[in-house]
């Protein structure tokens, strides 16, 4: 299913080799570090200043490995949010996490159980968008070996770096100009995330009224406004889609 | 210590949400399922990103929202003609620091 054009010969003689393909990875996972770094310092800082202990918030990126999640949970423990809003706010965000597992699990039929329930751990956004980028290949980035190995390859890049970079930020916060406008890194971080998958108009639907209605409930209580514009954007979507069969 | 937990708890139930059909690889979710999740991603991630953008440190003010609202423009414009990240991104942060500097 996932052979390549190589001649039969070669993958006979002796397996691919892995170490470019693990090269491979972690370069084309640079420019997708750059393009977070922004948002990771002013996560770290945002956790520093969030009321919670600096190294407990810093824990979330271990513990949540994903940006959203974690500035939704650092913000509203800050605030003192309930608790059971705050762990439902930051699954909620998480959610589209299935979608990423059914979707890339259609690529790791070939992988041992191991390597799934590992793999699973780093599956944030920008981990599914070079994984998926690379397996919808002509050549499906490979057999499921090489495919795991450039997985694991981007995967531990990002991770690395968003451990060191969210890091930084926590031990940064304070001295971070405020000119920089860094603060506005997130919310743009997260519209580049959206952006590729307004591939429809309900998916356009969903995100439009999911921004609008959340921007409209800002003044109920804390974490409260995220909720309701999530829901009300999903509905929409699946409105617009079955309305359109 | 209560703030551990609270982390642990949504770390928990992340990992058990991208494990779901990864570990069990040839699992899908139910086609009604699979049908809403598909707008979770924009739906969530719109609901988190349009506030901060409008009302920037929690409400509407013309210095704020200004250079917000012309930064996102200009990370979509460049992203749609280049689909590079760090290009939207960047050139979305620039004007805002030079709509900022306008500004005030």
């Amino acid at each position: 299913m996932h052979t390549g054009p190589e001649p039969p010969r070669a993958a006979a003689l002796a397996p691919a080799p892995l170490r470019p393909v693990v090269l491979r990875a972690a370069a084309d996972a640079v420019p997708v570090v750059a393009a977070y770094v922004p948002f990771a310092l002013t996560l770290g800082a945002a956790m520093a200043g969030s009321g919670v202990p600096p190294l407990v918030a810093w824990t979330s990126s271990p513990l949540l490995f994903g940006g959203a999640a974690q500035l939704v949970a650092v913000q509203l423990l800050g605030g003192g949010a309930n608790v059971v809003l705050i762990v439902l706010s930051a699954l909620v965000v998480n959610s589209r996490m299935l979608l990423y597992s059914a979707s890339l699990a259609q690529h790791a039929t070939g992988w041992s159980r191991r390597s799934r329930w590992a793999g699973a751990y780093l599956l944030a956004d920008p981990v599914y968008a070079l994984a998926l980028g690379r397996f919808t290949k002509p050549d499906g980035g490979g057999d499921a070996r090489l495919r795991l190995a450039y997985y694991l390859g981007a995967g531990l890049t990002l991770w690395t770096a968003w451990m060191a970079i969210t890091g930084a930020g926590v031990l940064l916060a304070g001295v971070l100009p405020a000119g920089l406008s860094l603060d506005l890194a997130a919310p743009l971080t997260f519209l580049l995330l959206v952006l590729p998958m307004l591939t429809s108009r309900p998916a356009w639907a969903a995100a439009a009224t999911g921004g609008a209605v959340a921007v409209a409930a800002s003044g109920l209580p804390l974490g409260l406004g995220l909720l309701v514009g999530a829901g009300a954007g999903i509905a929409a979507g699946a409105l617009v889609g079955r309305r359109r069969g | 210590m209560g703030e551990l937990l609270v982390l642990a708890a949504i770390g928990v139930g992340t990992y058990l949400m991208r494990a779901a059909f990864l570990a069990t690889a040839g699992a899908r979710p139910p086609a009604a399922v699979a049908r809403l999740l598909q707008y979770v991603g924009p739906a969530v991630l719109a609901a988190i990103a349009l506030p901060a953008l409008v009302a920037p440190h929690g409400r509407i003010a013309l210095e704020a929202t200004v250079p917000a609202l012309l930064a996102a423009l200009v990370a979509g414009v460049v992203w749609r003609f280049t689909r590079s990240l760090p290009l939207a991104l960047f050139g979305g942060l620039v004007v805002a620091w030079g709509v900022t500097w306008l500004l005030t």
